[in-house]
């Protein structure tokens, strides 16, 4: 992070740099952000080695990374906007200004598990719980639920918890819920909805304000345009 | 994890994590920085106070509305008493103030600087102990006091060398004026203050909806965001809204910024109504300093007129802290070099020569010269 810092500090004054998440949710973003009117043409190329990408003419600067490290460097600068999904900010839990749902990548944090284990979750009795995101969990049950818990981190294939025994339950994001089915899991209760977000830094926000305006307000437009077509007219009162 | 090493005391050598040493070059840009920090605070007239490192617990208690309690430093003393590490240095300067000068009426100044701390585990490469440089004026409630506060933190900010920032005012009266018109109840002002200082507008929108507001007086209260840098959008605002006390709060701004344009300052002033503190203290005007290469605010203050009120002593202050490690921070990564060569002769001798040597090393610090003495390498 430092060095990407160092490198930008020079013109970090005129470009505005967006930190995107890797995968699918970078592609859907830049889709977002071309229907607004912003491009990048070197971040289409698959091939290319670069880390960051340019657009000279709007001055505009991109890279990919992990999504939990996306509120991070907006968060330290390194990066004035970000877009990442609402479950990474909320675990990370970092201070930057979340300004805008983008209203893709949609899908539930979830408290899931075996049928039998739907009983433990009634009662405040101590259960154990397994999760990608133990700052999620620990909220819920803590403050939402008010039951103790022993949460268990996992780095992926959460899902194996309950079935091997390691845990009552998991807190995970579920989209389609198939995952869960073929293992004999099931959605217990529902934490929020989850959708891709877009983030700023507080420096930013002030010392660029023209220009993180536009960009927020020429997005906001799209996806307020998107909104209305999915959801047709009748939806609009 | 550290490498193991076989040597037990290299574990000794490291520091708990959130606080460091600082030391040579350093350590000498940060004095040279604060210093000239208290150079153009004193030549305001502000005096320097000094309170101590820690205070009883209350004295940053809930109902002050400083740090949570869990974010606190917290020991007992012998008697059992909870005692605290200070967070930050206005409510020590509001009980000390009440302490000695409860009867004064006239504006008092004071300016201090050391280190305060919070205790919070996941700060990341944040400091727990961070070196504040602030000063307080007590017992002015004009718009002039607000005026003079930013004036002194742009000028601190330059002497301090920046010449890039911005500060952004705003005034919490706004925000609780709109409140109080649209009947919001505690628990529902304290979630929109959350949103709205997050900039979470479309999470405060949908908290409205949820308890009910209509959607026309859902647009007057989201008209907060709108983003103001002159005295016209501040004019604008004040038109649109429908509450006395909203509207007392930005015809301030707007008294302020004439006053801010006297000292020749309103370029580097912008208006953001959605600027709420995590601190619950401050009741008028409120204000953060932001300069690239920082990813925060390298400063903060604001009005903080019921404070005193707590250690028995009515009297409107405003006043304003300068986080010096970041302010340190801007300084390099802005790659704006602060002079701070600073000789140090040497002088070397041997046991037959130390005497004369000696002397030569009074003489030149008689002058003023940094000398140090060394034995001859043989």
């Amino acid at each position: 992070m430092e060095n990407i810092n160092e490198a930008l500090a020079e013109d970090r004054s005129q470009y505005l740099t967006i930190a995107l998440t890797k995968g699918r949710l970078a592609d859907q973003t830049m889709e977002l952000l071309e229907k607004a009117g912003f491009f990048c043409e070197e971040l289409k190329n698959k091939k290319s080695r670069k880390l960051i990408f340019t657009n000279e003419e709007q001055k505009l600067r991109f890279f990919l990374s992990k999504g939990p490290d996306v509120p991070t460097y907006v968060e330290y600068g390194a990066a004035d906007i970000g877009v990442t999904g609402s479950d990474i900010i909320m675990e990370e839990n970092r201070r930057v200004y979340e300004v805008l749902d983008l209203e893709f990548g949609k899908c539930t944090m979830c408290v899931a598990g075996p049928e039998s284990a739907r009983d433990l979750l009634q009662h405040h009795e101590r259960i154990r719980v397994a999760s990608k995101y133990p700052g999620i969990a620990r909220d819920y049950f803590y403050n939402r639920k008010h039951q103790t818990v022993d949460i268990i981190k996992l780095n992926g294939s959460v899902e194996l918890g309950p079935i091997v025994e390691l845990a009552d339950v998991i807190v995970d994001i579920v989209e389609t819920g198939s995952t869960l089915r073929a293992n004999h899991l099931k959605v217990l209760e529902e934490v929020c909805p989850i959708s891709a977000r877009m983030i700023v830094n507080q420096v930013s926000m002030t010392m660029k304000a023209q220009r993180i305006r536009e960009v927020i307000s020429l997005v906001r437009d799209v996806v307020n345009a998107e909104k209305k077509e999915t959801a047709g007219p009748s939806a609009l009162s | 994890m550290s490498i193991h090493t076989p040597d037990s005391y290299h574990e000794l050598l490291h520091t708990p994590d959130g606080v460091r040493d600082i030391y040579g070059s350093e350590n000498a840009r940060k004095q040279l920085v604060q210093s000239r920090i208290l150079d153009a605070m004193h030549l305001y007239g502000y005096e320097d106070l000094q309170t101590p490192t820690f205070e009883y617990f209350d004295v940053f208690s809930r109902e002050i509305g400083t740090t949570p309690s869990r974010d606190l430093y917290k020991f007992f003393d012998t008697d059992g008493n909870t005692l605290t590490l200070r967070p930050d240095f206005t409510p020590p300067v509001a009980r000390c103030v009440a302490k000695y000068f409860m009867e004064e009426k006239d504006p008092l100044r004071f300016c201090y600087q050391g280190s305060a701390f919070v205790n919070t585990s996941s700060l990341q490469g944040k400091l727990n102990e961070s070196t504040q440089t602030g000063v307080e004026l007590i017992n002015d409630a004009s718009v002039y006091a607000d005026a003079e506060m930013i004036a002194l933190l742009i000028e601190c900010l330059r002497k301090a060398g920046l010449s890039e920032f911005q500060i952004s005012v705003g005034n919490v009266e706004y925000f609780k004026g709109v409140c109080q018109a649209a009947g919001l109840d505690e628990e529902t002002e304290g979630a929109l203050r959350d949103y709205i200082s997050g900039k979470n507008y479309f999470a405060a929108e949908a908290l409205l909806k949820s308890r009910g507001m209509k959607a026309a007086q859902r647009d007057e209260f989201l008209r907060i965001t709108d983003f103001m840098d002159d005295r016209e959008a501040l004019k604008r605002v004040r038109e649109a809204t429908g509450n006395d006390r909203s509207r007392k709060a930005i015809d301030r701004l707007i008294d302020l910024y004439s006053a801010m344009e006297s000292y020749g300052y309103g370029r580097y002033i912008s208006f953001d109504l959605t600027l709420l503190s995590k601190y619950h203290y401050y009741t008028g005007v409120i204000f953060k300093g932001y300069t690239y290469g920082t990813g925060e605010a390298i400063a903060t203050g604001g009005r903080y007129d019921g404070l005193l009120s707590y250690f028995g002593k009515d009297a409107p202050s405003i006043g304003f802290m300068i986080q010096i490690d970041s302010v340190l921070e801007a300084l390099q990564r802005q790659k704006i070099c602060i002079n701070t060569d600073i000789r140090i002769e040497k002088i070397s001798y041997r046991p037959e020569t130390y005497q004369t040597c000696l002397q030569q090393a009074m003489e030149l610090r008689r002058q003023g010269i940094r000398t140090i003495l060394v034995p001859e390498k043989k």
